[in-house]
């Protein structure tokens, strides 16, 4: 007890003096928004520039894992003797890492007060993710909420309102049919399958329809129940209609961004790469993720937490500061301006000095952060085998919303075989 | 007496020194890992320091038995390998007969051309493709549209999708397989050449009664190498192009274990899927190493 005390004494005088002479610290730093340039490698890059050009002590080596992959990477590395001292964890994953990997909470490696005044000035819900048995073992970093991206101009060559957007999936339906009538583009995409996509926008259409994928206590599987079959019925009506290509995400972007499609529900951490494509070509507009007629819409939040992992409490200390940098007003503002996830900071939100002009220039992502009032969990996956659970309920997913074979049918197999897999 | 013994004694031990560096790599790097991959399979595992591995028996390779992509893989296997003999082995053993008889600088600039697919690396080949097949702004299909043909979804369209993966395989490899017909073509012993055409032996006859059997032997290693190892080269197309989709009609047996074995470093999975690959494949080359033998001639 009284060896930590010293250590924290030391930790807040060596935070209170960053600039002093001392051995310089290299932290290395798994950062998956680094792996693409679609997804903010350029501003990641910029923030991790702005914070060791203040801390000339502390050398940040950035590791770029591709989202699908950051697990696989973080755990082969730490195997191997070479992990990660800080590592962006994606919120599926988070219970994995903490009980397998050793993770101390924040409380016991942060000075309290300074933890304490960091905390308050971020959202409630944001900082409840990284929270797990009531401790904090991840700083909730970057957040994004699905959003109905759609091309105005399209719209109104198929006859629709651009001001008045589909809110219903009958509505997104009825929509793409009109615009691929038209105009013989795509009339919707999603980014609901694919390696990189995991379940977070599945279960925010699951929960929309009023299913969920697994039960709350996370030991049986329920997206073979009704619910989720009728909502994976109702994106298989849109296939159906011939309106809906099922495209990797790259291509979905590309898609998008070049005018040849009407609609694309996706995260809003694209933001920017389709404003950079829409740009002089066409108008780029957003809405709230659709809702099933007459049931509430509950959007899943993607996004991911910083997660100190080195043991070394020279690096912890760094690593803490990069962190309290990654969060800061002036981070957000580059997130959310320049790649397109949520402020989890209010003060950044009101601040003239920060996002304000940028909001009211952007109307674009007033429909994310209206949708932060109302977010669900995206909840992970149990057990060892989690991942193969994952890829065998979406498998049967996408069959059933792109393939001939039947949705319940399908459903139902996957959830018996999937269910095999829990822990028991 | 003693001195016999002791000499005795080291006749026999020096057969086993001398084989003892090579016996200890196999041991090492072959059947020990092979051993301990036999043990995590029968574990569930993901290689945890601080994780107990627990006892499974055969759940591993039960669950990668009966899933249901299995059935659809494997037929896309052999689907994949057998469209790819023409591309490894009859396409390339027509190039290099067919400049086998060309002089001065062109053989080498056809061969050269044909080569350069090999060294261009699968992952930028990948990228190349991709951009060449796109439905909207790729080459090809600015080709297609030319003609008055509609833009075709190579990659997107589930009835395409494991042809096109194939073809960029096949691309890939023709350079390979056709410097090996050439160099085995310019092994072959002259004089029986001439001694046909000294006998009034047209040019097809030559090839078909002398060139081709004096080849066997290449050709079968061509085909041997295409059936355990053309799966595996697709590999990386596979990954970077379709990610197996849309709806598993580009899965091969290879990315789908991969798929469920690597994702999250499972141990007893991945090793379980190995050793499956590994039976499956082993009786493979057995019976490929048995045909072989009786199909190949050899000019003794």
């Amino acid at each position: 007890m009284l060896r930590r005390r010293h250590a924290l004494g030391l930790a807040g005088a060596a935070l209170a003096v960053p600039a002093q002479a001392q051995a310089p610290v290299n932290i290395r730093f798994y950062n998956y928004n680094l792996a693409s340039a679609g997804l903010g490698r350029d501003a990641t890059l910029e923030m991790i520039a702005s914070f060791t050009a203040a801390n000339p002590g502390v050398k940040v080596e950035g590791v770029a894992p591709p989202s699908g992959e950051v697990m696989a990477r973080i755990q082969a590395d730490v195997i191997a003797g070479n992990g990660p001292d800080l590592a962006q964890v994606i919120f599926a994953d988070l219970a994995y890492v903490v009980e397998n990997f050793g993770i101390r909470p924040l409380e016991e490696i942060v000075p309290a007060e300074d933890l304490r005044s960091h905390l308050a000035g971020m959202l409630p819900n944001g900082v409840e993710l990284g929270r797990l048995d009531g401790k904090t073992y991840g700083l909730a970093y970057v957040f994004s909420t699905p959003v109905l991206f759609y091309n105005a101009d399209l719209f109104r060559a198929a006859g629709l309102n651009p001001e008045a957007p589909p809110a219903t999936w009958e509505e997104v339906r009825e929509a793409a049919i009109a615009i691929h009538k038209a105009t013989g583009k795509a009339g919707l995409i999603t980014g609901i399958f694919g390696p990189s996509a995991y379940d977070w926008l599945f279960q925010g259409v699951i929960l929309s329809a009023g299913g969920r994928v697994l039960s709350p206590d996370r030991r049986r599987l329920t997206f073979a129940e009704p619910e989720a079959v009728a909502a994976v019925r109702m994106l298989r009506s849109i296939a159906e209609a011939g309106v809906m290509p099922n495209l990797k995400s790259d291509a979905q972007i590309e898609t998008m961004s070049t005018g040849n499609a009407g609609m694309y529900l996706q995260t809003s951490a694209v933001q920017s790469a389709l404003l950079r494509g829409a740009a002089n070509r066409f108008e780029l507009r957003a809405a709230a993720m659709p809702a099933f007629t007459g049931k509430p819409v509950r959007p899943t939040n993607s996004g991911s937490a910083l997660v100190i992992m080195t043991k070394d409490p020279a690096r912890q200390r760094a690593a803490w500061a990069l962190m309290k940098h990654l969060t800061s007003d002036y981070a957000y503002t580059i997130i959310t301006s320049r790649i397109g996830y949520l402020p989890l900071r209010p003060s950044a939100i009101e601040s003239e000095q920060h996002l304000a002009p940028w909001i009211r220039a952007n109307p674009i992502v007033r429909p994310n952060l209206a949708q932060l009032a109302n977010l669900s969990p995206w909840v992970p996956h149990a057990g060892p085998s989690y991942r193969q659970i994952l890829t065998t309920m979406m498998n049967a997913a996408e069959e059933g919303v792109f393939g001939k074979r039947d949705p319940e049918e399908l459903l139902a197999a996957a959830q018996r075989r999937a269910q095999a897999l829990m822990p028991r | 007496m003693a001195r016999t013994f002791g000499h005795r004694t080291r006749e026999a031990l020096a057969p086993w020194l001398y084989l003892a560096p090579a016996l200890g790599a196999v041991v090492a790097f072959t059947y020990a890992p092979l051993g301990y991959a036999g043990w995590l399979s029968l574990h569930q595992w993901n290689m945890m320091p601080m994780v107990e591995p627990r006892f499974v028996g055969l759940d591993n390779f039960t669950n990668l038995l009966t899933l249901p992509e299995l059935e659809q893989a494997l037929a896309n296997t052999a689907l994949h390998l057998a469209a790819l003999l023409p591309l490894t082995v009859v396409l390339p053993v027509a190039i290099a007969i067919l400049t086998q008889e060309l002089r001065g600088p062109w053989r080498n600039i056809y061969r050269g051309l044909i080569f350069v697919p090999l060294i261009i690396a699968p992952i930028v080949a990948a990228a190349v493709w991709r951009w060449l097949l796109d439905p909207r702004f790729g080459m090809v299909n600015a080709g297609f549209k030319a003609l008055g043909l509609g833009p075709v979804a190579f990659l997107q369209d589930p009835d395409l999708a494991l042809w096109t993966i194939t073809w960029i395989t096949g691309w890939k490899l023709i350079g390979f397989s056709t410097l090996l017909v050439s160099a085995s073509l310019a092994g072959l012993n002259p004089s029986l050449i001439e001694a046909a055409r000294l006998d009034g032996a047209s040019e097809w006859q030559v090839t078909r009664r002398i060139r081709l059997p004096l080849l066997s032997p290449t050709i079968s290693l061509l085909v041997l190498l295409t059936i355990l190892l053309g799966a595996q080269w697709s590999f990386a197309y596979i990954h970077v192009l379709t990610g197996g989709g849309p709806l598993g009609s580009s899965n091969t047996i290879w990315y789908l274990l991969w798929q469920f074995g690597f994702g999250s470093l499972a141990a007893g999975w991945a090793s379980a899927a190995g050793l499956l690959l590994f039976a499956g494949f082993g009786t493979a080359a057995l019976f490929l190493l048995w045909l072989m033998r009786r199909v190949s001639f050899h000019d003794d």
